[in-house]
C-alpha cells in the first residue's frame, strides 16, 4: 500500500506538489498523469527518497519514507526517468550490486541476476559495459535492477519512454503478472493509452494539485460535463483534457 | 533564399551560458578573480626580475632575451599542440551539441568554424591568460612602445590558430583511426604520462645545480646553453616578430609575421578541408562502442573476492568504485602523475646535505623534518583533490543507484571515507617514514609525526566529500576537470590552512623534543605541559574539522541532486 499524507514540495516561491492526499491499494496499478510540469517527477522523487518534501510524507507498505527510508526502501523497487546507469559497470556487475544493496547475495543473487537479464533480453550482452548499451537497453537494465530485490511496490518514472514496440508489450504483460501477485505500481506516464489499459485508478495532477482520482469510469463521469461533444469520445485522453482544461 | 546563420549566432549558447555562469557566480568569479590576479602579478614580476638581469649582462644579454622568449613560444607551442587534440576530440567527436549542428541545414565549413572557435577559445584561454604577464614583462621592461603591443597580439592570434588546427587535425586522425572512446582513453593516459615524464626528466636533470652564488647566472649559462633556434619553427617566427620591437636586436618582423600568418591560414584551410571531407565518417565512427567477447571480466571476479573481508555495504561500493576506477583511463592515468610526484619527493629528500654532521645540517634535519609534516600533507592533499574530491561527481548521474537502496546515507560516507582514507593514509605515512629515515629523524619523533598524519589526512578526506558534494561537476567528461574546478581551488585553499595551523601548533614542541633528543638533557619545568598541550590542540583542531567536514558532507550528499 501507499499513501501520500499531505505532501507538499516547495521550490522557492513555486509549489511543484501541493498537499498531495491519497492512498493506493495493495496489488492497484496507479497511473499517475499531468502535462509537463505539473509536479509528477518530483513526487516520484520524494516517494523514492531522493528529495525531502517540504511538509507530509508518503509511507510505503506503512513505512515512512522520511522517518524510516530504509525500511521503506527495502520493499521498494524505482525506475528514473532517465536511468543513468555505470558506464564502466557490465549489465552483470550492475545487478550483481544492485541485488547486493538490497542484502542479495550468493547463489540467490546470480540466479535472480540470470533470470531479469534473460527476461529482459539482455543476457548476450550481459559482460559488455553499459556504456555501450543503447537507452532501451539501459532502460530495460535499470526495470531489471529495479526488480532485483522482488519488491511489493515497484515506482516506476516513464517506464515505456525509449522501449521499442516489443519491449513495450513485454513492459506491460509484466506490470500485468506483477500486479496480479500483489506487486503495487505506482508510475507516471505521459502515453493515456498505456495507462488506459493497464491501470485501476488515475491520478491527474495539475500544477502540483491531483485534480482528479478515480478509475478511468468515474474520471469520465467527473468529466462528462467538460467533454466535447465533437472529440469527447469517453478516452481517457479526452477526459485528462477536459479535467486539465487543455483542450 | 535561406541564409546560413552567422558564426556569432551559433556561438551563441556558449556565450550567453558564460555571461549567465559569470552572473550567477559573482562571488566565485571574484574569488577565482584575485587568485588569478596574484598568478599574474607573481608571473609578471618573475619575468621581469630575469628580464631585468639580462639587460645587465652586455655582451650575452641580446641572445639570451631571444632565446628565453624562443622557449616560452616553445613551451606555449607544446601545452598548446597537446591541449587542443584533447579538445578537439571532444569539441568535434564528443560533444552532444554537435547533434543539433549536424541535423540543422548547416555546410560542414560552417560546422568547422564553429567548432574551431570554441576548441582554440577553450584549450587556449588559459596558458594565454597566464602567457601574457611575460609579454608584458618584455614590453615593460624594454621600454617597449605601443607598436610592439599591437604585434604581440597580432603574433598571437596565428601562433595559436596553428596547434588548434593541428588539434583538429590530429583529434580527427585518432577517430578514424580507433573509435572516440579508445581514442579519449589513448589520450587520457597519454597526457598525464607526458606530463609525469617531463616533470621527472626536468627534475632528475638537478636544475638545482644551476643555482649559484650570483643568483640566475645559472640560469642564464642554461639558456646560453639551450642550441640555437631552429628558422624552420613557428616558436622561432613569432619570436622574430617581436625581439626587433624590443630594440634588441635588428630584424624583419614584417616577414617573419607573414610567415606565421601564412602557416596559420595554411593550416586552419588544411584542418577545414580534412573535416569537411571526412567529418560524417568520423562522427559515425566517434559514436560506435566497445563490445565485449561475452566472457565475464576478471575483474568482476577478482574485486568482490578482495573486498570481501570488509562486509557489506562497503565491500560492494569499493569493488564498484575500484571497476570503474581501473576501466577509465581518465582515473588511473592520474596514478601516473602521482607516481612522478612521490619519486620526485622521495628523491629531493635523498639529495638533502644532511649528513655531514655540522651545525647546520643538524639545523636542515631538524627544520626539514617539520616542513616534512607540512609537504606531505600537502602532498596528499593534492592526491585527495584529484581522487577524494571527485568521488561525489563521478557517483554522478548514477546517484540514484545508492540513494534509493536501503541503506543509511551514514553508511555510504563511512564507505566514501574508507575508500579515499586507507590509500592515502598508507601513501602518507610511508612518505613520512621513508623521508624521515633519510633526514634522519629520531624514530620517537617520526612517530609522533606519522600519528599527526593520519589526523590531518582523516580530516582532509572528511573535508574532501563535504566539498566534493557542495560543488559537484556532472558534466565533466575527465576526473582532472573536476579537480580544477573551482570548489577544488576552495578545498585546497582550506586544507592547506588547516595544514599551516597543524605544523604551527607542533613548531615548538617538535624543536624542543629535538634539542632535548640531541642535548640529551631534561625538558625544563612546564614544558612536558606545554608539549601535551600543543599536540592535544593538534587533536582538537583536526578533530573538530573532521567532524564539520563530515556533517556538511552528509549535508550535501543528502541534497545532492544529479
Amino acid at each position: 500500500m501507499i499513501r501520500f499524507v499531505r505532501l507538499r514540495k516547495e521550490y522557492g516561491t513555486t509549489v511543484a506538489v501541493a498537499d498531495l492526499d491519497c492512498t493506493i491499494e495493495s496489488g492497484a496499478v496507479f497511473g499517475f498523469i499531468g502535462p509537463n510540469g505539473a509536479g509528477k517527477t518530483t513526487t516520484i522523487r520524494i516517494m523514492a527518497g531522493l528529495l525531502a518534501p517540504t511538509a507530509g510524507t508518503v509511507l510505503l507498505g506503512g513505512h515512512d519514507i522520511g522517518r524510516e527510508p530504509e525500511a521503506a526502501k527495502a520493499i521498494t523497487g524505482y525506475l528514473p526517468d532517465h536511468p543513468f546507469l555505470y558506464d564502466k559497470l557490465t549489465a552483470l556487475e550492475f545487478l550483481r550490486f544492485a541485488g547486493g544493496l538490497y542484502g542479495l547475495g550468493g547463489n540467490e543473487l546470480e540466479r535472480r541476476a540470470a533470470e531479469l537479464l534473460a527476461q529482459f533480453g539482455l543476457a548476450e550482452r550481459a559482460t559488455d559495459l553499459t556504456e555501450t548499451y543503447s537507452h532501451g537497453m539501459k532502460q530495460r537494465l535499470a526495470l531489471a535492477a529495479a526488480l532485483v530485490h522482488r519488491p511489493s511496490i515497484l515506482v516506476l518514472d516513464e517506464p515505456m519512454v525509449g522501449l521499442d514496440p516489443q519491449g513495450a508489450v513485454a513492459l506491460r504483460r509484466l506490470l500485468v503478472e506483477l500486479s496480479a501477485r500483489g506487486v503495487t505500481i505506482f508510475l507516471s506516464t505521459h502515453s493515456l493509452n498505456v495507462a488506459e489499459a493497464l491501470c485501476d485508478r488515475i491520478g491527474i495532477l495539475d500544477r502540483g494539485r491531483l485534480v482528479a482520482l478515480g478509475s478511468l469510469a468515474e474520471l469520465r463521469t467527473r468529466a462528462a460535463a467538460r467533454l466535447d461533444p465533437l472529440e469527447g469520445n469517453g478516452s481517457l485522453e479526452s477526459v485528462f483534457l477536459a479535467i486539465t482544461g487543455a483542450a | 533564399m535561406r541564409r546560413s546563420p552567422s558564426l556569432l549566432w551559433l556561438l551563441s549558447p556558449r556565450l550567453l551560458a558564460a555571461r549567465g555562469a559569470l552572473r550567477r557566480g559573482r562571488a566565485k568569479s571574484i574569488l577565482l578573480g584575485a587568485l588569478a590576479a596574484v598568478c599574474w602579478v607573481g608571473c609578471l614580476v618573475g619575468f621581469e626580475r630575469v628580464l631585468a638581469y639580462f639587460q645587465t649582462i652586455t655582451a650575452l644579454g641580446p641572445i639570451l632575451t631571444e632565446r628565453l622568449l624562443v622557449l616560452i613560444f616553445v613551451s606555449f607551442f607544446a601545452v598548446l599542440v597537446l591541449s587542443n587534440v584533447v579538445t578537439a576530440l571532444t569539441t568535434f567527436y564528443g560533444a552532444p551539441e554537435v547533434n543539433v549542428l549536424l541535423a540543422a541545414p548547416l555546410a560542414t565549413r560552417r560546422l568547422h568554424q564553429v567548432r574551431f572557435i570554441e576548441s582554440l577559445v577553450a584549450s587556449s584561454w588559459m596558458a594565454l591568460f597566464f602567457g601574457l604577464p611575460a609579454f608584458v614583462a618584455y614590453g615593460v621592461v624594454y621600454r617597449a612602445g605601443a607598436v610592439f603591443y599591437l604585434a604581440v597580439v597580432a603574433t598571437l592570434v596565428p601562433f595559436l590558430v596553428i596547434p588548434a588546427a593541428l588539434g583538429v587535425v590530429a583529434a580527427t586522425a585518432i577517430v578514424l583511426a580507433f573509435r572516440a572512446r579508445r581514442a579519449r582513453d589513448v589520450l587520457l593516459v597519454a597526457s598525464p604520462t607526458l606530463a609525469a615524464a617531463a616533470y621527472l626528466a626536468i627534475r632528475l636533470l638537478r636544475p638545482e645545480s644551476l643555482a649559484s652564488p650570483s643568483g640566475l647566472a645559472g640560469f642564464a649559462a642554461f639558456l646560453a646553453d639551450v642550441g640555437a633556434p631552429s628558422p624552420w619553427l613557428p616558436t622561432t617566427w613569432a619570436s622574430a616578430i617581436l625581439i626587433p620591437l624590443l630594440g634588441v636586436r635588428p630584424g624583419q618582423p614584417l616577414f617573419h609575421l607573414g610567415l606565421l600568418a601564412s602557416t596559420a591560414a595554411v593550416c586552419y584551410l588544411g584542418s577545414a578541408a580534412l573535416v569537411e571531407r571526412v567529418f560524417l565518417r568520423a562522427w559515425s565512427r566517434a559514436q560506435e562502442g566497445e563490445t565485449g567477447g561475452g566472457q565475464e571480466r576478471l575483474l568482476s571476479r577478482v574485486l568482490p573476492a578482495l573486498t570481501a573481508p570488509l562486509g557489506r555495504p562497503a565491500s560492494l561500493l569499493l569493488a564498484k568504485d575500484l571497476a570503474v576506477f581501473l576501466r577509465d583511463p581518465g582515473q588511473w592515468s592520474q596514478l601516473v602523475v602521482l607516481l612522478a610526484l612521490v619519486v620526485v619527493y622521495v628523491y629531493n629528500f635523498s639529495v638533502l646535505p644532511v649528513d655531514d654532521g655540522s651545525p647546520l645540517a643538524a639545523t636542515m634535519r631538524e627544520v626539514g623534518a617539520l616542513f616534512n609534516l607540512g609537504l606531505t600533507a600537502f602532498v596528499t592533499t593534492s592526491v585527495a583533490v584529484r581522487f577524494v574530491y571527485p568521488a561525489p561527481s563521478l557517483e554522478g548521474r548514477s546517484w540514484w543507484v545508492l540513494r534509493t537502496a536501503p541503506i543509511p546515507l551514514t553508511t555510504i560516507w563511512w564507505s566514501k571515507f574508507t575508500i579515499g582514507f586507507l590509500p592515502l593514509a598508507v601513501l602518507g605515512e610511508g612518505l613520512v617514514a621513508v623521508t624521515n629515515r633519510f633526514l634522519g629523524v629520531p624514530p620517537g619523533l617520526t612517530a609522533v609525526f606519522m600519528a599527526t598524519l593520519l589526523l590531518v589526512i582523516a580530516t582532509i578526506v572528511s573535508l574532501g566529500i563535504a566539498f566534493g558534494a557542495a560543488y559537484p561537476r556532472f558534466d565533466a567528461v575527465n576526473p582532472a576537470q573536476i579537480a580544477t574546478s573551482f570548489g577544488a581551488v576552495l578545498y585546497m585553499i582550506l586544507c592547506l590552512g588547516l595544514i599551516a595551523v597543524v605544523v604551527a601548533l607542533e613548531a615548538w614542541p617538535v624543536s624542543r623534543l629535538f634539542w632535548h633528543r640531541l642535548a640529551h638533557g631534561p625538558l625544563a619545568g612546564g614544558e612536558p605541559a606545554l608539549i601535551a598541550a600543543a599536540f592535544g590542540a593538534v587533536v582538537v583542531v583536526t578533530g573538530a574539522a573532521f567532524v564539520a567536514g563530515r556533517r556538511a558532507g552528509l549535508r550535501h550528499l543528502a541534497a545532492l541532486e544529479p
